[in-house]
């Protein structure tokens, strides 16, 4: 066939000037190959089972602290009792985990819990029914938990305990307010925009245990201090006393139209 | 090869991977010399292949013919040199013969020597799928299925060398003339 012919004309010659030079090489690195391939292959697979460790490890800090943060309710009863209720500012600037969150204080009973119904409520108005505060109950100390919202990454970000003094100054704040604050601006924003990021739920020791109080400054939908039962206003004056340390945002789309509303 | 290429047939045991390397290093060693036209590249693809080998080497080792399933594992490390370095190719126009034909009966040699040098010139697709054919003598099925390319484009690559050989050769035999 005529397109054979090249071959059978330069198959020979290059097949011989092939062999020729494979048959000189005498110089080629020819020792350790096996133990080279078999010491890459054994630093490849440490390389894995690190990665695989390090992985392991991670999913079981992250099993665990999900544990720890699941037996927080244990600690929320143990705050209801009531006894907790020394007046004393809890420490600021504590450690945060990888994503900004702080863990619990399971341990001293008076941790703010890490599953609160806040978490999954429709918002931050719909206060449980029979946890809100009536504000005319005299207070023995409040504890503030700052949560973050975002779903998908909810978690709690800061808490602040305060005297049974400032706890009553709080409730004696928001207790005067009026429904709304007509200073702040009114917004029309997607569903999507007009959920908060973060709230603030203020949980004061009473004589009926734990009652609560949550304060949405955040979002476009609503502003303001909310029982349950009755909702007042977003103004400074109470925030001013208890947005400190870890529970002070940085902002909020509220709180960026309100002066005066930290120290 | 060819019978590595084809189902692999299991062995009664495996075989010893250091044992093994030793006595068939010499072999991949040149093949990738030819392959590749660099000692240095050759020691890299052959180490490479042999990495990769030891990985899995109770598998390997089961092959019809484990020297072939090698090789080709040498071809692969060096096609993905290609790839990786691809940019880094300059293109040679037309071949170029550097060495000549001695006028005092080493003319084989010599002719031996412009061969490979011609070769050199090649692109590296064409020299691969040359060296298969004439070093390793691999079908154009086997060429096209260890290039990762059809049956007609090995072909295509070892008759367009094979031209260009040639045509250089003609040349400068009609120089020499």
């Amino acid at each position: 066939m005529p397109e054979n012919d090249p071959e059978q004309e330069l198959g020979p010659k290059i097949t011989a000037a092939l062999q020729n030079q494979a048959d000189a090489q005498t110089e080629l690195q020819k020792t350790g190959l096996a133990r080279e391939a078999r010491r890459r292959v054994r630093k490849r697979r440490q390389t894995l089972s690190v990665a695989a460790a390090a992985v392991v490890v991670a999913v079981a800090i992250g099993g665990v602290w999900n544990l720890a943060t699941g037996g927080s309710p244990v600690a929320s009863n143990a705050s209801d009792s009531g006894s907790q209720a020394a007046p004393e500012s809890a420490a600021s600037g504590r450690a945060t985990n990888g994503s900004g969150l702080v863990p619990p204080k399971v341990a001293t009973g008076t941790a703010c819990p890490a599953d609160h119904p806040i978490l999954t409520a429709p918002g931050p108005t719909a206060v449980p029914a029979g946890t809100g505060l009536d504000l005319d109950m005299k207070v023995t100390g409040m504890q503030a938990c700052r949560y973050r919202l975002t779903p998908g990454a909810t978690g709690l970000l800061g808490q602040e305990r305060f005297s049974a003094d400032v706890a009553q100054q709080v409730v004696d704040e928001i207790n005067v307010l009026p429904e709304r604050n007509p200073d702040l601006p009114v917004f029309k924003c997607t569903p999507q925009a007009a959920q908060p990021s973060e709230a603030i739920v203020l949980r004061f020791d009473t004589a009926d245990g734990i009652r609560e109080i949550w304060v949405q400054y955040d979002g476009c939908d609503s502003a303001g201090f909310f029982t349950g039962t009755h909702t007042y206003g977003l103004y400074a004056a109470p925030l001013k006393l208890f947005m400190t340390g870890e529970v002070r945002p940085p902002g909020g789309t509220y709180l960026n139209a309100l002066k005066g509303w930290y120290r | 090869m060819e019978a590595a290429l084809a189902a692999a047939e299991p062995r009664t045991g495996p075989l010893d991977f250091e044992l093994w390397v030793t006595e068939k290093s010499d072999a991949l060693l040149r093949f990738a010399y030819v392959l590749t036209g660099d000692r240095s590249l050759a020691e890299d693809a052959v180490q490479d292949a042999l990495t990769t080998a030891c990985a899995r080497w109770i598998r390997v080792s089961r092959a019809d013919d484990p020297e072939a399933y090698v090789k080709r594992m040498v071809v692969n490390a060096h096609i993905s040199w290609w790839r990786r370095f691809r940019r880094r190719e300059a293109p040679v126009a037309d071949p170029v013969r550097t060495a000549y034909a001695a006028p005092d009966g080493a003319a084989d040699r010599a002719e031996s020597e412009a061969v490979w040098a011609l070769c050199a010139t090649l692109p590296d697709k064409q020299r691969a799928a040359v060296v298969l054919r004439f070093y390793e003598g691999l079908s154009y099925a086997e060429i096209g299925e260890l290039l990762h390319c059809a049956e007609a484009t090995a072909r295509s690559h070892v008759h367009r060398a094979l031209a260009a050989l040639k045509t250089t050769l003609s040349k400068e035999g009609a120089e020499d003339a």
